[in-house]
């Protein structure tokens, strides 16, 4: 019980530190949310994406999945974001995710990237993620 | 209410506009959060006097008719207003005031104060901060008794601090961009201008231009002003020499008073936070070295969670700073700055300015409360 409780104050302590804005590159960083509907990977998601100056590089769901980002891009233009990564189904066949959506809240803490994501089946849906 | 005196209150207001240097020099843009847009006048009783930083407010009673509405009227800070002369006191609940200013922006009853004039005329808590004057024949440079130049105050001597920067928002040398002294500029399409970014960075910074600078992390949140912008804040800068420790203190007079470090001991960038090495920082970690008589430092490691200039230019953590620091005489500090930051610029580029010695005083204690910098 008291470890519980402990658990508890743990958790509440981490969910009570305030979200700060990140003032980088908008897409730099860990990015938390959903893409549904999503049978070979589940509906949760988490993206780690970094920015070297020239290119956006990162990870969809380390750790499990390590789905590596083959090529991602950000147009200012709109904040639009084009993400494709390669990965494999649950036969070890190759698979290849497409996101496209848009950054909405930019200035903001609480920035999400909202828009679609499909593969190379043909499976589709929506996809929103908010940045940690 | 005698109508008639604040009539001739409203007369001696607007005489005072048009006869009195701009009263407000507040330490953030007050476009974020007050419309120029929107002028206006109100006349009333006062009911408070909240005299604290960051800002001082004069509540006011305006009565329309049969109600009576409560008006918060924002001045400068009590540490302008009291180098100008006015104190809590100078004006007491009761008293009748007549106020000129703009309106907030959210629609609000709150108000930027530009005048206020009392019920018998006189214009109160005007702030006029100018430099202090030059010498005819500069003072030499104070210097250690191995040549040195000194960065602080002469052992001795009169105390000071470093202020007045002749440039309050950072711009490549040889760039006209003209911007306000928060670094908003007056045209947008300026922005491609003021420094080479690359094309998310000049985007991002013309949407923090649009927006009034209002998201400025260090007015919502009183996040440390890294990087170049310490040396463009309102309330200066004091240098303090520690030679026996080998590093130099840069304390800061605005923000929340923290402090940087330099390091003169000819460590390297790594190492100098114990156990922590490779965390970024908000003022990163920074060497310096002294050429002749210019002290040239070296700062990498910054985090991204800050803005290092007024105007809101974006880094990333590749920002890599090279300052070079000089006094060619003893109220002179020359500032030159070379920013190289691949990941939000398409090529390093440099900016200058000078800060004025402050002789005789105490670097201003300005504390900084989130939401109310």
């Amino acid at each position: 019980m008291k470890r519980l409780g402990l658990a508890l104050l743990v958790a509440v302590s981490v969910f009570a530190v305030p979200t700060l804005a990140q003032e980088g590159h908008p897409l730099k960083g860990s990015w938390l949310g959903t893409w549904t509907g999503n049978k070979i990977h589940g509906n949760d998601v988490l993206l780690v994406m970094s920015w070297d100056g020239k290119n956006i590089t990162g990870t969809i769901n380390p750790g499990t999945d390590n789905i590596a980002i083959k090529n991602a891009t950000l147009n200012p233009e709109g904040w639009l974001v084009h993400i494709e990564a390669d990965a494999k189904d649950k036969s070890g066949q190759p698979l290849t995710y497409t996101i496209d959506g848009k950054i909405e809240n930019l200035p903001l803490a609480n920035r999400v990237v909202t828009g679609t994501w499909k593969d190379s089946r043909g499976d589709t849906g929506a996809f929103k993620i908010g940045r940690q | 209410m005698n109508l008639r005196v604040l009539r001739s209150a409203f007369v001696a207001t607007a005489l005072v506009v048009t006869a009195t240097p701009a009263l407000v020099v507040a330490h953030h843009e007050p476009l974020a959060k007050f419309d120029d847009k929107k002028p206006l006048r109100i006349r009333g009783v006062v009911s408070l006097v909240d005299w604290r930083n960051p800002h001082a407010h004069v509540f006011v009673n305006v009565k329309t008719g049969e109600t009576v509405s409560n008006w918060a009227v924002e001045l400068e800070s009590p540490i302008d207003l009291e180098a100008s002369g006015w104190s809590k006191t100078t004006i007491q609940p009761g008293d009748q005031v007549a106020v000129t200013g703009i309106a907030a922006r959210d629609g609000s009853r709150q108000m930027l104060g530009k005048t206020i004039v009392t019920a018998g005329g006189k214009a109160i808590f005007t702030v006029n901060v100018v430099p202090p004057p030059m010498p005819l024949q500069p003072h030499p440079t104070p210097k250690w008794p191995d040549g040195q130049p000194r960065l602080g105050s002469v052992p001795g001597g009169v105390q000071g601090y470093w202020a007045f920067p002749s440039a309050t928002a950072l711009v490549e040398n040889g760039v006209t961009a003209p911007m306000d002294e928060w670094g908003l500029l007056k045209n947008i399409a300026d922005a491609p201008k003021v420094a080479p970014m690359q094309p998310w960075a000049l985007q991002l910074y013309k949407e923090r231009q649009e927006r009034f600078l209002r998201d400025d992390p260090m007015y919502l949140n009183c996040k440390p002003p890294g990087g170049p912008r310490q040396f463009q804040l309102a309330y200066g800068v004091q240098l303090v020499e520690d030679r026996v420790r080998q590093r130099i203190f840069v304390l800061i007079g605005s923000g929340n008073n923290n402090y940087r470090i330099i390091y003169t001991d000819g460590r390297s960038h790594q190492g100098q936070v114990g156990g922590d090495d490779e965390n970024p920082l908000f003022y990163g970690r920074a060497v310096g070295k002294w050429e002749g008589e210019t002290l040239v430092m070296d700062t990498r490691g910054f985090n991204e969670d800050f803005w290092f200039t007024n105007g809101g230019l974006p880094h990333t953590d590749q920002l890599k700073l090279i300052e070079k620091i000089s006094r060619p005489n003893l109220d002179t500090l020359k500032y030159d700055l070379t920013v190289d930051d691949p990941g939000a610029y398409t090529r390093p580029w440099s900016a200058s300015w000078t800060l004025r010695w402050v002789a005789g005083k105490e670097m201003p204690r300005h504390l900084c409360q989130e939401n109310r910098s």
